[in-house]
């Protein structure tokens, strides 16, 4: 048996509404998508289907062949149809994570209906529309333009095969497990029992493809508290736990913890965005100078106990296709940042005085922007930060009428990875205007557009990597934001857990391989 | 004493209406919204809107309020926008749990408070008398959530005496079952009304042995013992009795951090979640109810003095 925490209760597990990594995490355990990935080059390969996708020679007609003798956990068969089904639900009711479809022909143009007001007619005529259709066993998708990252897209959770059945039948309950009766997967596990606000339990899948996985029982308590889950792990409560910056020292200091450490990189980067609108930072002269002026390494080791990595390299992290070694753009040097800082603009310079820094004002956050309040003060002459603490549960307010509006000077900005490609990076966050970055900082950059459009369309692999990494380095300088660093995780876990493949972008426990995972008698 | 009653339970009628105007109105004003979930990931303006105008929360404050009293009064607290379930069926999860425990916790306070206000009034200035002076002021004055953490660690890990995460009622099939968990977390929430319930025990007991019946019933030659059982402590526990309502109720509601501490999932844990995430009908859903439990066990205490204590008339 094995006991993983999963933190707090996600707010739902319906592949189509889900959102949060809690919620993924469960909703990868019962369910596999037609693609999946390799663990170590986060690739997309086949996973409920036969084969890579064919492309037609366009690239807008994608066909997908389903494996053979493929089975729900209750052993009825698994069809094209019931894929179809859950990539429309999404089209037609998830509003968090539909962008992702948005390249399927009518996908958007279903989502937009106002689902109260249009007839039973008008949705159904536009559910047909929807360019996803079953024959045989193979799928197919019309895209609007060629998209090379549609494959990772397929591994998501916005196209799982949910079952029709269980939702006429459970209504908006039918993600109860009821004893296993609803909300069946073809996934490695089944779902046995969700005790609200208390405990997931989830047993072998015997009919998984791959044959049935090899632990017995899997429970996923829910914690909140990081020292609770850390006394429940030393107490064999928990067999994994996540390490924050504060345990490091009583971790150090135990022999036995300390060979329990397992590091992971993830698949996160943290930065500082620049409202690119109003002065002094609307001086790319000034942005840089500042993306210069802090020391990157003394922050990782000092604020965050060594956990993670700075941010030496571009915006995409590591382990993620397309990040950039070669990419040193914003290297902290204090000489060079000088030299950017004089030949800024003269309104540039006069703001350079009055310079507000907004955070959630969390006890970490109080500490880290003191920290880069205490480095940019400290290497730029004459440049003055006020710090401005904003309730954290204010601060995505602050963002609503964009970068021209309300939107703070310069503020703290993270991006986690949806899907392993550049496009989730480059595209789906610094595309003019309509990127989640975008919007917040006003930045715009015409060359860079275009160079990410056109490798959103590649097909040719390695072309479309060298537009991505000569985007990457237009956004380096034009730095719209200061890259920070690249997130990692530290677990503690214990000796007995073995076959565990982690991944960056893992929601659970070896989750690419999950099935793999077993427990030693101990 | 019937129109009184009649008169004070109509009472709850406004008193609840004030509350869910005054929880309306501070949910709807604070910064931040259900669809504010991570700060990273944010919708775009439009999704905002279309989420906005799908849970009615486009339109005026004062419909939107119209709308949820009347959907109340016919007992309909609605679905959770966070969770996408029955705001009902959501309290309804957690609720047993925190009553079980606050009753738990009630009675470990009485089992503790007792006993120790009625003999150090009886030895008064004695060193009884100091340490539960002592313990009824550490009791108030550290938190819970300080003890919860600090007995976690002394139980938990150093001892592997006890288990500690989550509560043990899943009985049956489910491994979990151990009803171990529940002493740290009952123990704990017990401290503050056995602080609490000792104080005034001591205070009313000292009051009660110093009064002339007392002296009237020592000087007529009863018993030591039948003076203190027959006399003074029945007077003596009259406030005593009285408070246990309120506080019975105060300790249901007042679970928070012992339920956030031990993982147990009641109801407390849940109405956190919902404040934090803007999940208005579970705020409001929840609020109202344990607005109900205080005023209903305030009336049933008012109603019960008349009972108790012959001497106070209430109506006519």
């Amino acid at each position: 048996m094995l006991v993983t925490n999963t933190g707090t209760e996600p707010n739902t597990i319906d592949p189509n509404l889900a959102s949060f990594s809690t919620e993924i995490e469960q909703i990868m355990s019962v369910y596999e998508g037609l693609m999946t990935l390799d663990p170590k080059t986060l690739k997309p390969v086949p996973g409920a289907a036969a084969k890579d996708p064919e492309i037609s020679a366009d690239g807008l007609t994608w066909k997908v062949t389903l494996r053979d003798g493929l089975k729900y956990s209750d052993g009825t068969p698994l069809t094209a149809q019931n894929y179809v089904y859950g990539f429309k639900r999404t089209c037609d009711i998830d509003i968090d994570y539909e962008f992702v479809l948005s390249v399927v022909k009518g996908c958007d143009d279903l989502n937009a209906m106002d689902h109260k007001a249009s007839s039973a007619a008008d949705l159904q005529a536009a559910r047909d529309k929807v360019g996803i259709s079953a024959s045989g066993n193979v799928i197919t998708f019309q895209l609007t333009e060629p998209a090379a990252y549609f494959a990772s897209i397929l591994y998501m959770w916005v196209g799982m095969p949910v079952r029709e059945s269980d939702i006429t039948k459970g209504g908006e309950k039918w993600t109860e497990p009821a004893g296993g009766t609803s909300y069946i997967g073809n996934g490695p596990f089944v779902l046995k029992e969700w005790k609200h606000n208390d405990r997931f339990v989830y047993e072998p899948n015997p009919n998984f493809r791959l044959g049935k996985p090899k632990i017995a029982k899997w429970t996923r308590v829910m914690i909140a508290d990081g020292a609770v889950a850390f006394a429940a792990y030393r107490n064999d409560e928990l067999d994994e736990f996540a390490v924050a910056a504060e345990d490091l020292r009583a971790i150090e200091a135990d022999a036995d913890l300390k060979k329990q450490v397992v590091d992971r990189v993830a698949a996160i980067t943290n930065y500082y965005g620049f409202n690119v609108t109003r002065p002094p930072f609307n001086d790319p002269n000034v942005r840089l100078a500042f993306a210069k002026s802090f020391d990157r390494e003394a922050y990782t080791k000092d604020i965050l106990g060594g956990i993670g990595k700075s941010a030496n390299n571009g915006f995409i992290p590591p382990g993620i296709p397309g990040y950039d070694e070669n990419d040193t753009v914003q290297k902290f040097d204090v000489s060079a940042a000088k030299t950017l800082l004089d030949k800024a603009s003269p309104d540039a310079k006069a703001a350079l005085t009055s310079i507000k820094f907004t955070y959630s004002s969390t006890p970490r956050g109080k500490t880290r922007a003191e920290w880069i309040q205490q480095q940019w003060e400290k290497n730029l002459p004459g440049v003055k930060i006020a710090l401005d603490p904003v309730d954290p549960s204010a601060f995505s307010g602050l963002f609503k009428g964009g970068a021209s509006g309300q939107s703070p000077q310069v503020f703290t900005l993270g991006w986690i990875a949806d899907y392993p490609d550049q496009q989730n990076f480059h595209t789906v966050v610094w595309i003019s205007k309509s990127g989640v970055s975008s919007r917040r900082t006003g930045f715009s950059n015409a060359k860079f557009d275009e160079l990410v459009r056109a490798a959103d369309k590649e097909t040719d692999s390695k072309k479309r990597d060298s537009m991505y990494l000569e985007a990457g380095k237009i956004l380096s300088t034009d730095a719209p934001a200061a890259w920070l660093n690249y997130s990692a995780s530290k677990f503690l876990r214990k000796p007995w857990i073995k076959g565990v493949v982690d991944s960056s972008i893992d929601s659970t426990m070896g989750q690419f391989r999950q099935w793999e995972i077993f427990v030693t008698k101990h | 004493m019937f129109r009184y009653a009649v008169r004070r339970v109509l009472l709850l009628i406004p008193t609840l209406f004030l509350v869910a105007l005054i929880t309306f109105v501070l949910a709807l004003s604070a910064p931040g919204s259900p669809f504010d979930k991570n700060p990273d990931k944010p919708l775009s303006p439009e999704d905002q809107a279309r989420l906005n105008h799908i849970y009615g929360l486009d339109r005026p404050i004062y419909e939107q309020f119209a709308i949820y009293v009347a959907n109340a009064a016919k007992l309909d607290f609605g679905i959770s926008i966070v969770r996408h379930r029955p705001v009902v069926e959501i309290i309804g999860d957690g609720l047993p749990r925190s009553a079980q425990l606050g009753l738990q916790a009630m009675f470990v306070g009485l089992l503790i408070a007792l006993p120790l206000g009625i003999f150090s009034a009886l030895k008064q200035n004695s060193p009884i008398d100091y340490l539960s002076v002592g313990i009824a002021t550490i009791g108030t004055t550290i938190p819970s959530f300080v003890i919860g953490i600090l007995l976690i660690y002394l139980f938990g890990v150093s001892l592997h005496w006890l288990p500690f995460v989550g509560w043990g009622d899943s009985c049956g099939p489910i491994p979990s079952c151990d009803l171990r968990k529940m002493i740290l977390p009952t123990f704990i929430l017990s401290l503050a009304p056995a602080a609490y319930l000792t104080r005034i025990t001591r205070a009313s007991m000292l009051e009660a042995i110093r009064q002339d019946f007392v002296r009237t019933a020592r000087s007529k030659g009863l018993r030591e013992r039948a003076v203190i059982v027959g006399h003074a402590l029945r007077n003596a526990l009259i406030p005593v009795v009285t408070i246990i309502g309120p506080a019975t109720a105060g300790l249901i509601v007042g679970t928070f951090f012992i339920e956030y501490i031990f993982s147990i999932p009641g109801s407390g844990r849940e109405y956190i979640r919902a404040i934090n995430s803007r999940d208005y009908p579970v705020i409001m859903g929840t609020t109202l109810l344990y607005a109900f439990f205080i005023a209903g066990a305030n009336l049933l205490v008012d109603l019960a003095y008349g009972l108790v204590d012959p001497r106070i008339k209430i109506g006519k």
